[in-house]
């Protein structure tokens, strides 16, 4: 398969280049990185031993080769602070993140593929007219603000749900898959999941409409008419389908984009996840952190836009044609 | 330039009839000039100071204060600009390009091992540490170096005493520092979980602190303490300084020989008592009957270990300064182990026996064995389950998560909790909503507006707040290397501007005491009664100016006759 491969050789590309600049991006920020996990108190000879044990010594081209040399071998370093290898800490936090970015999406992906229907359906009514501005307004809010909203209402307010973190204080689970899906746990995720849902629905909803509106206008639509199916089996069944592609799309960059976008909200909700370990990670200058947090992330994005494009191919057999398959 | 300069010396003129009479080309002069109109000519007139602070987002208050010095010091004639930058990047700019800046905000934190004024006293000002070291500011002055080292070869301390009043007169004379304040650490906890009898504010640190852990009682059936920190920990390891909040958890794993009692002086803890051989001879017997978490029991052989893993290897890089001054530790029975020391040290029981960790050899002898030869050292290691001798014992933790702590039924003080857990809470907040709610039970880390905790234990009954003024104290550092800040006089004037009781309410909401001493008022055995009360007086601080020989131009500050400026920007 030509395209296939093609298609793979454009993904190594792109994780070189993002690689390449992230490696650029830590060297070349002011400051000396340094500054920041070498306590002053040290003499020149213990600062030089430390820069020397991460390699910071070396001139930028030969820090830039064993870079790359290391990321091929699956090594991404040891974290400044930590002094743990990054890859472990990256890792150990990574299922919070995937557990609290599915979540969202496919509440906010169904919900809004919904509503975005029924716009589509009711146009031109006061329902549209209502829910096209609030749509807009959840999408603009800040998810800061957002959160703070959700934490004094359910969590200060009303106490239904906890107000941060990811389990009960002490609470102890055989498991982590007897953690996660304990009571304990999911009321945890509640509010993160339902905050971060809010902030994604506004994207399928709007999609969704315009792309409804768009086959609402096609001829299998009239001809349905023509048949006299009832309007409900017309919308849901036939034109609802067929505007579904474009979302099969918005779903997989939006997964990939969540995985790390979740900054705001770990932070907010104290959720031990990778968005929290990437900020700190920046915060205190642990690059070979950051870079391994930034990685992953690319790699994530770029592996769901793959998933994306094959999948559209896979569901509309116009693409499948042009590519050649 | 010069068009702008004549239109502003008629506008000038016009307001003032009186000088039009008497020249109207000097007019300038004596009308903007503080009545030192008859004075030499003036020096260069003094570059724009540059003034260093952290981002008003990540410290409101230090960039609050460092606008009102600006004011003040404006009001000298001073051209002044408040710079905000980015924490690493000010201390990258601070630390090592220490020729660069002219002024900034810093801070020295409270530590347990801080609560002897040796470590400030000591390293602070001391000039072989001008370059890279401490004395970053480039404070250079043998006499007091002198004071300084006399100090700390003083046995006596009622003597010791004398020498730190006059090390503290010294600084205050010559501002190598301008102190501003101690702030006030601000922190709560439910008492109807704990009793407020029980709960130990140890002087300079607060009731975070050891004893509070120790010796917290249960109200009633809930028994497990649940803190808060707001930020991930680093690592659980005893040959490692990784973090402030590790250190608050490492302490209750770890045992040490002294502990800084709630008054802060030193009292033996893990020994049974110390004995003063001669100058530099110390005898340490330990106390019998101690277990390592593991069972295994705790003997000389280890507390030797302990001491000799940072002093003899380089694997525990960021401990050898505090062991640094040993020069053999043996044992010398099976319970007794010898100190000699380089040179002598009062503060030896405070820096080095309070702040090194019990750590077991049978455990990190091998783990050290195992490292010779290669890069990495102790810090990189992370054990499962850590192994101490102290209070408390590891049950399980996750360091961007939760830290939960057992009491040690072994341990000769047992605490009266049964678990200690800290959990990571990184929104403000949050951590402030969940005190009232029992999501925790003691706010131990609270770094949001001290006024809105006093407002919510107003609503709430039950939570109890309290405020302890820091050991660790704020100020501004001059770059004495650049003048004028070379000029002590200068330095002084400066200093006597600043408002430091506006500065407490404007700045730290009240939550601060006014200072002017690298003595906190916090340690009262050592703090030299009176010398943090500094009046502001502007009148005053014009008037040193002007003794001087700094001479105000059109209300602008310029150095004296004949002296140039040489670091003007551009």
């Amino acid at each position: 398969m030509p395209y296939l491969a093609k298609r793979l050789l454009h993904m190594v590309f792109v994780l070189w280049a993002v690689a390449t600049i992230v490696f650029l991006m830590f060297r070349l920020m002011p400051g000396d990185p340094t500054a920041a996990f070498i306590d002053p108190t040290f003499t020149v000879d213990q600062q030089r031993a430390i820069r020397a044990q991460f390699g910071l010594d070396l001139p930028l081209p030969q820090q830039y080769l064993v870079y790359l040399g290391n990321l091929l071998r699956g090594e991404f370093g040891l974290s400044f602070r930590q002094r743990q290898p990054v890859l472990g800490l990256v890792l150990e936090v990574l299922p919070n993140t995937l557990l609290l970015t599915m979540t969202s999406l496919v509440i906010a992906y169904i919900f809004g593929t919904l509503l975005g229907a029924l716009m589509a359906w009711k146009r031109g009514g006061v329902f549209e007219a209502v829910s096209v501005p609030l749509v807009l307004t959840t999408r603009a809010a800040p998810e800061f603000w957002l959160g703070m909203v959700m934490l004094a209402i359910f969590a200060f307010g009303l106490g239904w749900l906890p107000s941060g973190g990811a389990n009960s204080a002490g609470a102890s689970y055989g498991s982590e898959w007897n953690r996660v899906f304990s009571l304990d746990y999911l009321s945890h995720l509640a509010l993160p999941a339902l905050t971060l849902a809010i902030y994604l629905q506004g994207l399928p909803a709007l999609l969704m409409r315009s792309s409804m509106l768009e086959v609402m206008r096609e001829e299998f639509v009239t001809m349905a008419r023509m048949k006299g199916l009832s309007e409900r089996s017309i919308m849901l069944r036939h034109a609802a389908r067929n505007a579904l592609l474009p979302l099969v799309t918005a779903f997989a960059l939006g997964f990939g984009q969540s995985v790390g976008g979740n900054v705001v909200v770990e932070n907010v909700f104290s959720w031990p996840g990778l968005g929290r370990l990437l900020a700190d990670a920046i915060a205190n200058s642990d690059y070979p952190l950051a870079q391994c947090a930034f990685l992953l992330i690319a790699f994530v994005l770029v592996l769901m836009n793959f998933l994306a494009d094959l999948a559209y191919g896979l569901l509309d057999p116009r693409v499948a044609h042009e590519r050649g398959a | 330039m010069r068009r702008s300069l004549e239109d502003a010396a008629v506008s000038a003129a016009r307001l003032s009839r009186r000088a039009l009479l008497a020249s109207s080309a000097l007019a300038l002069v004596p009308l903007l000039s503080s009545g030192a109109a008859l004075a030499a000519t003036p020096g260069d007139k003094i570059r724009k100071i540059g003034l260093l602070c952290a981002a008003q987002a990540s410290d409101p208050q230090e960039f609050q204060a460092a606008q009102l010095i600006a004011a003040a010091w404006r009001q000298l004639g001073l051209d002044v600009e408040v710079k905000g930058l980015p924490r690493p990047q000010l201390s990258d700019v601070v630390w090592n390009n220490r020729t660069k800046w002219d002024m900034t905000m810093w801070r020295m934190i409270g530590r347990p091992e801080r609560s002897d004024p040796d470590e400030f006293a000591y390293n602070l000002y001391n000039p072989s540490t001008i370059a890279t070291g401490y004395n970053f500011v480039g404070y250079d002055n043998p006499e007091f170096q002198k004071l300084a080292e006399a100090q700390r070869a003083e046995p006596d301390p009622e003597k010791r005493r004398a020498l730190m009043y006059q090390a503290q007169d010294m600084i205050s004379r010559d501002q190598p520092y301008l102190f501003l304040v101690y702030p006030k650490n601000v922190l709560a906890y439910d008492k109807n979980v704990w009793k407020p009898s029980s709960i130990v504010e140890q002087s300079g640190i607060g009731i975070r602190c050891f004893w509070t852990f120790l010796r917290a009682e249960p109200v009633g059936a809930k028994r497990d303490m649940i803190c808060n920190a707001a930020e991930s920990l680093i690592a659980l390891n005893p040959l490692y300084i990784s973090g402030a909040i590790d250190s608050w958890v490492t302490e209750l794993i770890w045992d040490r020989l002294m502990r800084v009692g709630p008054d802060g002086l030193p009292q033996p803890w893990a020994a049974e008592s110390m004995t003063q051989v001669d100058p530099v001879t110390i005898d340490v017997k330990l106390r019998p009957g101690q277990t390592w978490h593991d069972g295994k029991p705790v003997t000389v052989d280890d507390v030797v270990f302990s001491f000799e893993a940072p002093a003899t290897t380089d694997k525990s890089p960021m401990y050898k300064p505090f062991v640094a001054n040993i020069a053999s530790v043996k044992a010398t029975d099976d319970q007794t182990v010898r100190f000699v020391l380089n040179t002598p040290s009062a503060a030896f029981a405070t820096s080095t026996l309070a702040k090194i960790n019990l750590t077991p050899k049978h455990v990190w002898a091998p783990i050290l064995a195992g490292l010779e030869g290669k890069p990495q050292n102790a810090e990189t290691v992370q054990e499962e389950r850590p192994i101490g001798s102290g209070p408390f014992k590891v049950s399980r933790f996750k360091l961007g998560e939760e830290i939960v702590l057992e009491a040690n039924a072994q341990h000769w003080e047992k605490p009266k909790m049964d678990r200690w857990i800290m959990r990571v809470i990184t929104n403000t907040g949050a951590a402030l909503g969940m005190l009232p709610r029992g999501e925790i039970n003691f706010l131990s880390d609270y770094r949001g507006d001290p006024k809105l905790l006093a407002d919510l234990a107003k609503a709430n009954p039950n939570v109890e707040v309290v405020s302890t003024t820091d050991m660790g104290f704020r100020f501004a550092a001059p770059n004495i290397r650049r003048p004028p800040f070379n000029d002590p006089r200068f330095r002084q004037a400066l200093s006597m501007a600043i408002n430091r009781q506006l500065m407490v309410s404007a700045a730290w909401n009240g939550f601060a005491a006014p200072a002017n001493s690298f003595v906190s008022s916090a340690l009262p055995f050592w703090n030299k009664p009176g010398i943090d009360e500094v009046k502001p007086d502007m009148a005053a601080a014009k008037k040193l100016l002007e003794e001087a020989g700094y001479q105000l131009v059109r209300g602008k500050l310029h150095y004296p006759e004949g002296v140039r400026e040489t670091l003007a920007e551009g």
